[in-house]
């Protein structure tokens, strides 16, 4: 390669990266949704399963024909199958729960930005109060007080995140409610409801969808997080996190892939996501395009 | 072009053609465009919004962004070809000898920095670090030049201590500290008032006289051209329409877009009589005018506004709240006349707008009265308490924001008759003969805001605001955002569809011109204060306030009759 053409690589790195992430998050997608089809076992049927393969290493041949390419757990379970098991319930928990979290956080910023006063003031107060403490804090209250589960998980996740939104989208919904068309909607005497559906919100929402991308990443963060610590999803149901700590304990032993190769999908997965979100929200915001390199 | 006098040719801009690649396209944002600055002149660059006038601008400053692609074309400064030039090369051009001034001269000083220090970092930057020492100096030196009084008390102050004017003064000074040979001014007056406005423009032109500067003024601003400019380039969507001397040029256009920039420019109509008041009544108004008046006197007002007092509670928490409240309206007297358009003129922070505000019952007062026709509302209390909002409709200045950006025309429009007080009938047929009496095409309906110009938008705005059925219509500059041709139209159908309608306007402005050609009487805002009132004759030909003559007189004398 001349130096030419490595000039050239580099000065497009971004795009490439962009597509790669892309391209990489797709298949995450398709691989989730397809996983008991493809799959070479369902981790989580004892029948599939031989105790005496347990901690193979990558690359030997199981008992019923095919290659642990990634080796087995402690419990003889194929690495590749809980990977992919465990990145449906990871996607699951952190779509759901982002989304939630974007629905009430929007609708509260909302509201506090129309209605003022003592609603205002109510929600931002416990806004800022939430924003104030640590995220892995704040989900570990809620998960010890909540008990476990895979919806607890979610509302933990939830009332981790809704803040955010809230903050955001009050911000721009009070920009928008200065606007003139805002002033000739009251002059109007519109009804409360149809000032808030048919105006405010579909223009405060743009910035606030532009944050999806981004605080799915950090679902899926702190959900492996919580995972990794027991005190995420259940143990018949793994998700990525989980699977990472499972071979935690054996790390020590030289039996490194049952820990390394679940913790490469999952930072391959939310590099993905926010190279992806990145891009989106530059392809969105016509102003910064032109700081493009 | 050929330059006639090649030893004062300064700048010579030839054939330039740019560019601008987006991922929509490439379009052409300057087609062929060539023009000579002389030493020592002031050349004006005028053109409508989109006209490339600010593009060309920052090309001569090598401030375009990189999607900007030269494709024809040079710009050549005193024997230097720009075009080529790379960012260190430019360094030692822009700000030393070719600098600018930008329209808003809140963003173009540093909110934290006292403005000597910052002039001051300005010369230091650009003259030789060897005058270190005599900096101060020197910072006085412009200071005082620009016109700011006790210099050397005031290099302390921040801008926000500042007023507007002066703060623009601060920013030619900051232009003028590397002593360059150009200025390009970027719609310099286009941020202040009328009468600031004035004095901002003979600074320009005296220092022009004194140092030999060059200045390029950019502006859509007739009257601003007319004023202080030598000569003149006229542009048009990118290309040059028409050059030459000022006076020549503007006295006899050869090119009809320039002949129809210029008529659209509202005019004074001013009487020589204004000491002789027996004279004035039979001067200066065309029949109809004089028989609106007379109609307005003769018919009850729709609307009497007594002693409206207002002030804004500085923000903040009892004790730790700074100063006084602020007073935007004194004990404020306003009339409305029935079947008419009444005129608010004041500059920035008059009260006019606030009390247009209170009178559609958006805001509320902190005392007063207000009456229409014989219902009399609570100004104290929040419109929508007091019954006031849905009374009186609003024109807003900006059409840009005063649509909702998530909803077709149509559905805008539709909303405005289902909650309006609009009289029985079917919506659609409503609709479509208020969008044919404002000369709005059918289809229009199905579109969004953003896919419709400035002067559509302010025309939909004027539809839903007739559409909801008010008697009276508060129209805040409804004008200002638009170019002089739009704004032109749209107060003819102002004048036609208001009176047509039988509803009763008030007109807030800040440009005289139009008001006279509009109102048939007009109150003159001052400092929260009715300064002056009467009937549109009255105060431009025979009020002797000083303050009504200082802004008659602000007004550009070409544009004067």
């Amino acid at each position: 390669m001349t130096t030419e053409t490595l000039r050239l690589l580099w000065k497009s790195r971004r795009e490439y990266c962009f597509t790669l992430s892309g391209l990489l998050l797709a298949s995450y997608f398709i691989v989730a949704v397809t996983a008991p089809f493809i799959a070479p076992q369902d981790p989580y049927d004892p029948l599939q399963i031989q105790a005496w393969e347990a901690s193979s290493p990558p690359g030997t041949h199981s008992g019923s024909g095919f290659v642990y390419w990634l080796g087995t757990d402690g419990l003889g379970r194929d690495i590749v199958s809980t990977i992919l098991y465990g990145l449906r319930i990871s996607l699951f928990v952190s779509i759901t729960s982002t989304l939630i979290a974007a629905f009430i956080g929007l609708t509260l910023g909302v509201s506090a930005a129309y209605f003022g006063k003592w609603v205002d003031a109510v929600i931002m107060r416990v806004v800022d109060l939430q924003l104030s403490l640590p995220t892995i804090l704040v989900a570990l209250i809620a998960i010890v007080t909540l008990g476990p589960g895979i919806d607890r998980i979610i509302l933990a996740i939830v009332i981790v995140q809704w803040a955010t939104y809230a903050r955001l989208a009050r911000g721009v919904a009070l920009s928008e409610i200065g606007k003139s068309y805002m002033d000739a909607a009251r002059l109007l005497r519109l009804p409360k409801r149809r000032v808030i559906l048919r105006h405010l919100l579909p223009n405060s929402m743009a910035p606030a969808i532009t944050l999806i991308p981004i605080e799915l990443g950090h679902a899926i963060a702190l959900e492996a997080t919580l995972s990794f610590l027991g005190l995420g999803v259940p143990v018949d149901k793994p998700s990525l996190g989980s699977t990472v700590a499972n071979g935690f304990q054996y790390l020590l032993t030289g039996q490194y892939w049952i820990s390394l190769f679940p913790g490469i999908a999952l930072f391959a997965l939310i590099a993905s996501i926010n190279f992806a979100s990145e891009d989106i929200r530059h392809r969105l915001n016509p102003r910064s395009r032109s700081h493009g390199v | 072009m050929v330059c006639d006098n090649a030893n004062n040719s300064l700048l010579q801009v030839d054939n330039l053609t740019l560019r601008h690649r987006s991922p929509a396209g490439a379009t052409t944002i300057l087609k062929d465009v060539s023009l000579t600055l002389r030493r020592g002149e002031i050349l004006g660059l005028i053109g409508e919004s989109g006209a490339g006038k600010s593009t060309l601008g920052n090309a001569i400053l090598g401030l375009l962004n990189p999607e900007f692609e030269r494709v024809a074309g040079s710009i050549l400064f005193d024997g230097m070809l720009l075009d080529d030039m790379d960012e260190r090369q430019w360094t030692k051009i822009r700000g030393r000898r070719i600098s600018a001034i930008f329209q808003d001269h809140t963003a173009s000083l540093d909110p934290l920095m006292a403005i000597g220090p910052q002039l001051e970092e300005a010369i230091l930057a650009s003259i030789d670090e060897t005058l270190r020492d005599e900096a101060y100096e020197v910072t006085i030196d412009l200071l005082t030049r620009v016109g700011i009084p006790d210099a050397r008390e005031r290099y302390h102050s921040y801008p926000h201590q500042f007023s507007g004017g002066q703060r623009q003064r601060i920013v030619i000074a900051i232009a003028l500290a590397g002593a360059p040979d150009i200025i390009i001014a970027d719609e310099p007056t286009s941020a202040l008032d009328a009468t600031v406005q004035k004095q901002i423009l003979a600074l320009l032109r005296e220092l022009v006289d004194e140092t030999g500067v060059s200045i390029i003024l950019v502006t859509h601003d007739m009257g601003v051209v007319s004023d202080i400019t030598d000569r003149v380039v006229v542009m048009r969507c990118g290309e040059v329409i028409e050059q030459g001397f000022t006076a020549a040029l503007l006295d006899a256009p050869s090119r009809e877009y320039t002949r129809s920039l210029l008529k659209a420019v509202p005019r004074l109509r001013l009487s020589d009589q204004r000491g002789a008041p027996n004279k004035a009544e039979t001067l200066a108004s065309s029949p109809d005018e004089h028989a609106r008046a007379e109609v307005g006197a003769q018919a009850s007002p729709i609307l009497v506004v007594r002693d409206v007092t207002k002030t804004f509670s500085e923000s903040g928490l009892g004790w730790l709240r700074k100063g006084a409240d602020k007073v935007a309206l004194e004990s404020v007297s306003v009339e409305l006349t029935r079947g008419a358009i009444t005129g608010i003129v004041g500059e920035s922070g008059s009260g006019k707008s606030t009390i247009g505000r209170i009178i559609a019952g958006l805001e509320t007062a902190n005392d007063g009265t207000l009456s229409i026709d014989d219902m009399n509302f609570d100004v104290a209390r929040p419109g929508h308490r007091s019954g006031l909002l849905g009374q009186v409709q609003m024109i807003f200045q900006d059409p840009a924001i005063s649509l909702n950006p998530r909803m077709t025309i149509g559905e805008t429009l539709r909303e405005s008759v289902r909650f309006g007080n609009a009289k029985a009938g079917d919506p659609a047929a409503l609709i479509a003969g208020m969008l044919d009496r404002l000369q709005l095409a059918q289809p229009l309906v199905t579109r969004y805001p953003h896919q419709l110009s400035g002067g559509q938008k302010q025309r939909v705005c004027i539809a839903r605001a007739l559409l909801a059925g008010p008697r009276i219509i508060v129209a805040d500059e409804p004008t200002s955002a638009l170019d002089v041709s739009v704004q032109a139209e749209i107060v003819a159908l102002l004048k036609e569809c208001v009176i047509e309608q039988g509803v009763s306007m008030l007109f807030i402005s800040h440009d005289l011109a139009l008001v006279q050609a509009l109102c048939s009487s007009i109150y003159i805002f001052r400092n929260g204060q009715v300064e002056d009132a009467g009937s549109s004759d009255f105060i431009f030909a025979r009020s002797q306030n000083p303050y009504t003559r200082g802004l008659i007189e602000a007004r550009s004398s070409r544009f004067t009759h």
